[in-house]
């Protein structure tokens, strides 16, 4: 089980981790709100319950005092009654010479909205006097009744009875009434004798009903009134207990001390208000059923849960607001950063968002400004340092071809031979001004190639014609450019080792033409050719130059020049077979004027 | 493209949270849970041209109509135990839109049938009598206070023949009473005279002519009629009853009814209008024979009896 657990937290885990700033954000938030907002929902609604459970209770101890009042003043004037019809009427009336008639009538007339009758018996339990002035039943037996008996058993004290049919007296209209019977003894006087006798009071017991009727306990709570065993003495429904239709628990509550209590009854739990009822030790008991208060107020939970959605809603929209305004700006600034680092050029950074954010926006921004500054510098560098290898390069040719040249002209000259100095120094100086083309690296081709004839021109004259020149531009090749001095030093490799063994019929051809996006450019020599391992070794740089004269360096030099200025694909290519002859094809980049331009261009410092 | 995708849960997170938000707002006025319910109108017909002897019943159904929210109208026909007009009665109420109603069927067969010609638009609850396609009827179990009024003659009787009077039609609670005490009194080997009665006079000829041994009555009017005419012819028959009316208490207290089998009519009527109620409200109310007991006069104080049998008026 907790293996599982871990594994759907490690679940959770990863998924957090591969949410957005923002969402991460909003489900926080929201998440965290959300449980702030229930908390507190359910904190209130607690409180708010029990607060209205306590004013329940409060309000249903308040009903059952003013009830109790009731009651107790509904029986207090019951021994009212009893008293004035003791002490008045009784006390002062002889039953030899007079009856109790006139006092007993007059006290029926004024109370007969509350009193059913009022009778007087004598210690044997027959009829003194009674108002109305029924007779007793034959069948009834006064003597027996409860009431008759505990007056004459406690006579220091007044009783009241449990609610009971009168069916003592003949009634002319059937007419069978509850009452609440209060007796006591009495002592009567007949001839100056006094002879114990028992007063009777009944009062309708329609009264104390209408009492505990009329009042309305929360959540439709009841009341009702036990006697101290527990009988019931008026209850809401007690037609359906008496049936059996319905329970009560009176016996329970008749035990109860006064105040509020808990009770669980037929599986529903209750609070209960017991209060005592004075002079009778009756019991009103308020029955308030326990969570009515939900049950009922449904509309208060809607209402509740209302407010609480609509507070989630509010925090949802606010979170996903802030959420948004905090995590879009460092999503663009994240855009952007893979941006540049993809390598484009053209990045726009925001300067929005919180402070932070844009602190640092500013600071990448700055950084990438710095950066692109450092890369111009190193570009600058780097391209100032290919122009000066170049230059290096290129002056490593001619020292070397200026001083044989000279020397040739000054021996022509002290020779005699004033018309080949002349041609040659002509020459000499076409190749140099070619050679020097304004500090251009790329001429077109037709001055490369004017300049080779000149190169050509001055070497035959210094091999006195040991070999043929050929230099042929196809068509297609004509309006090209070219790397300058790239032929050159081939021609140099080809008659110092190409015609050094030969005598005659030596051939020199030149061949430029187009292939495709190439200037294809072919030195060709009919030499006695180059041995495969030399002919690898000419253009490896890591190899020291074969040749004690360096002029394997010049070849090696034009194939680093053409690949440092057009990239690997371009280069030179020996080609060679031993007494057949050699090749040297340059392959550079067919340039127009515009493309030549560029290149001039990037060499301007 | 993610972006998006997270808006759209947004806004779809917000919507579900605003119409739960709304439909929490409007959901308890729409579903009338702030309205006062209308009161259930119920409207009781019995089946007799005086309410005299369901005072009881009343005072029940009143309290029950209290304390369930609901509108009494109590109702008598023009002439006693007459169905047409009882039916009219019936029919009149739910036209003037009385939600559920109540009767004390005068003729269940022929209500029956006239409902199944013309049904009722409204529930119908049955009181003393079942009737058919009725699905609750508030009585006591006929059968069994039928039989036990007979036990209740036979543990007086000595000999002769027990006379056995019925006011009502074949069908009705008071002739299932008397069908069933018949049986049970031939079974215990007592002649019988089943006699029903078409006028009110009919009675006084019965009790003078026919020199029973005992009299058993099925219902409150005839009980009340038996004993007054007992009285005053001065008859020396025992006499049983049904129902406890203040006149048959007093005559139980002296003797004149010797016994009488009864039920609390103040919760006859309170389960009357609660199952009413129910029907009306669509809920499904169990509902058990009303308990009965028979007592003879020398009971009727008990204190358990006088509870059952004497509701507390104001």
């Amino acid at each position: 089980m907790s293996a599982f657990f871990q594994r759907l937290a490690g679940r959770a885990a990863d998924r957090f981790r591969s949410m957005n700033i923002q969402t991460v954000i909003s489900l926080s938030f929201t998440a965290v709100a959300l449980a702030g907002i229930l908390f507190m929902g359910f904190s209130l609604l607690l409180r708010f319950s029990n607060a209205s459970q306590t004013q329940m209770q409060e309000q249903t101890q308040r009903l059952l005092s003013q009830v109790n009042l009731n009651l107790d003043n509904y029986l207090h004037r019951m021994m009212r009654i009893s008293d004035t019809m003791y002490y008045r009427v009784i006390k002062n009336t002889d039953l030899a010479e007079a009856t109790l008639t006139a006092g007993m009538d007059l006290l029926y007339e004024e109370n007969r909205d509350t009193l059913v009758s009022i009778a007087v018996f004598d210690a044997g339990g027959g009829l003194v006097e009674a108002a109305p002035q029924w007779s007793v039943k034959a069948s009834a037996m006064p003597e027996e009744s409860r009431w008759f008996q505990m007056a004459m058993g406690r006579m220091e004290n007044l009783h009241f009875s449990t609610p009971h049919i009168q069916e003592m007296f003949e009634d002319p209209d059937y007419r069978y009434r509850w009452v609440v019977s209060l007796s006591r003894h009495v002592q009567l006087t007949r001839g100056g004798n006094t002879e114990s006798g028992v007063l009777l009071v009944d009062m309708s017991f329609g009264g104390v009903a209408q009492i505990c009727r009329d009042v309305e306990l929360p959540n439709n709570g009841y009341l009702y009134l036990v006697d101290r065993t527990g009988e019931l003495i008026y209850h809401p429904r007690q037609q359906m207990i008496y049936t059996g239709l319905m329970e009560e628990n009176q016996r329970e509550a008749a035990a109860y001390s006064d105040g509020a209590h808990e009770e669980e009854f037929q599986g529903q739990r209750r609070q209960v208000v017991v209060k005592t009822v004075g002079y009778t030790g009756w019991k009103l008991v308020g029955v308030v059923p326990e969570g009515s208060f939900l049950g009922e107020s449904q509309s208060w939970l809607l209402f509740g849960l209302s407010l609480v959605l609509f507070s989630a809603f509010l925090m949802a929209f606010l979170n996903f607001r802030i959420s948004a305004y905090i995590a879009d700006p460092i999503r663009r600034l994240d855009h952007a950063v893979k941006a540049l680092e993809a390598g484009e050029e053209d990045v726009v950074i925001d300067d929005a968002g919180c402070y932070e954010v844009r602190r640092l926006s500013h600071s990448i921004r700055s950084m990438v400004s710095t950066l692109q500054h450092l890369m111009d510098d190193i570009i600058q560098q780097e391209a100032q340092k290919r122009r000066s290898e170049l230059e290096v390069l290129q002056s490593q040719i001619n020292p070397h071809f200026l001083y044989n040249t000279l020397d040739s002209v000054i021996w022509m000259t002290e020779s005699g031979r004033n018309a080949e100095a002349v041609q040659m120094v002509t020459s000499l100086a076409r190749l140099f001004r070619i050679a020097l083309s304004q500090g251009k690296r790329v001429i077109p081709l037709s001055d490369e190639l004017e300049h080779a004839r000149h190169y050509l021109n001055i070497q035959k004259i210094r091999y006195r014609n040991q070999f043929d020149v050929r230099i042929t531009a196809h068509p297609g090749a004509e309006g090209l450019y070219t790397l300058k001095l790239t032929i050159q030093p081939l021609l140099e490799n080809a008659i110092n080792h190409g015609m050094a063994g030969s005598v005659e019929d030596g051939l020199i051809s030149v061949d430029a033409r187009r292939e495709g996006g190439d200037l294809v450019i072919d030195v060709t020599d009919n030499g006695v050719g180059i041995r495969p391992e030399i002919a690898a070794a000419l253009l490896d740089e890591d190899r020291p130059a074969l040749h004690a004269n360096g002029s394997g360096i010049g070849v090696r030099n034009v194939h680093q020049r053409i690949r440092l200025t057009f990239g690997p694909p371009y280069g030179l290519t020996i080609l060679s077979e031993p007494d057949e002859g050699t090749t040297a094809r340059l392959r550079l980049p067919a340039l127009d004027e515009a493309a030549a331009e560029r290149y001039r261009q990037e060499d301007a410092p | 493209m993610k972006k998006k995708r997270n808006g759209l849960i947004q806004i779809g997170i917000l919507a579900a949270l605003g119409a739960a938000m709304i439909a929490s707002s409007i959901l308890p006025r729409d579903a009338g849970w702030n309205r006062t319910a209308d009161p259930i109108e119920v409207s009781v017909v019995i089946r007799e041209s005086d309410s005299f002897l369901w005072t009881n019943t009343r005072l029940g159904m009143e309290q029950a109509a209290g304390e369930l929210r609901a509108e009494l109208r109590f109702l008598t026909i023009p002439l006693a135990n007459d169905p047409e007009a009882q039916l009219q009665s019936l029919r009149w109420e739910g036209e003037q839109g009385a939600d559920v109603l109540v009767v004390v069927p005068a003729d269940p067969a022929a209500l029956a049938s006239a409902l199944i010609e013309a049904p009722l638009d409204r529930p119908l609850v049955a009181m003393e009598s079942p009737v058919d396609n009725v699905a609750l009827t508030v009585a006591p179990d006929n059968e069994a206070l039928g039989r036990e009024l007979a036990m209740a003659a036979l543990e007086d009787w000595r000999s002769g023949a027990l006379l056995l009077v019925c006011g009502s039609r074949p069908g009705t609670g008071p002739a299932i009473r008397a069908e069933a005490a018949q049986q049970a009194l031939i079974q215990a080997g007592i002649r019988t005279q089943l006699e029903t009665l078409a006028e009110e006079g009919d009675l006084r000829q019965l009790l003078e002519s026919a020199g029973a041994a005992g009299v058993l009555v099925f219902e409150p009017a005839l009980t009340e009629q038996a004993g007054a005419l007992k009285e005053s012819l001065d008859l020396d028959v025992p006499l049983y009853g049904v129902g406890l009316t203040a006149s048959i208490a007093a005559r139980l207290e002296r003797g004149s009814i010797t016994a009488v089998a009864a039920w609390s009519d103040f919760v006859a009527g309170y389960l009357a209008v609660e199952s009413a109620v129910s029907q009306a409200t669509g809920e499904d109310l169990p509902l058990e024979p009303l308990p009965f007991f028979v007592v003879r006069g020398d009971e009727i104080y008990d204190p358990e009896y006088q509870k059952l049998l004497f509701p507390v008026t104001p």
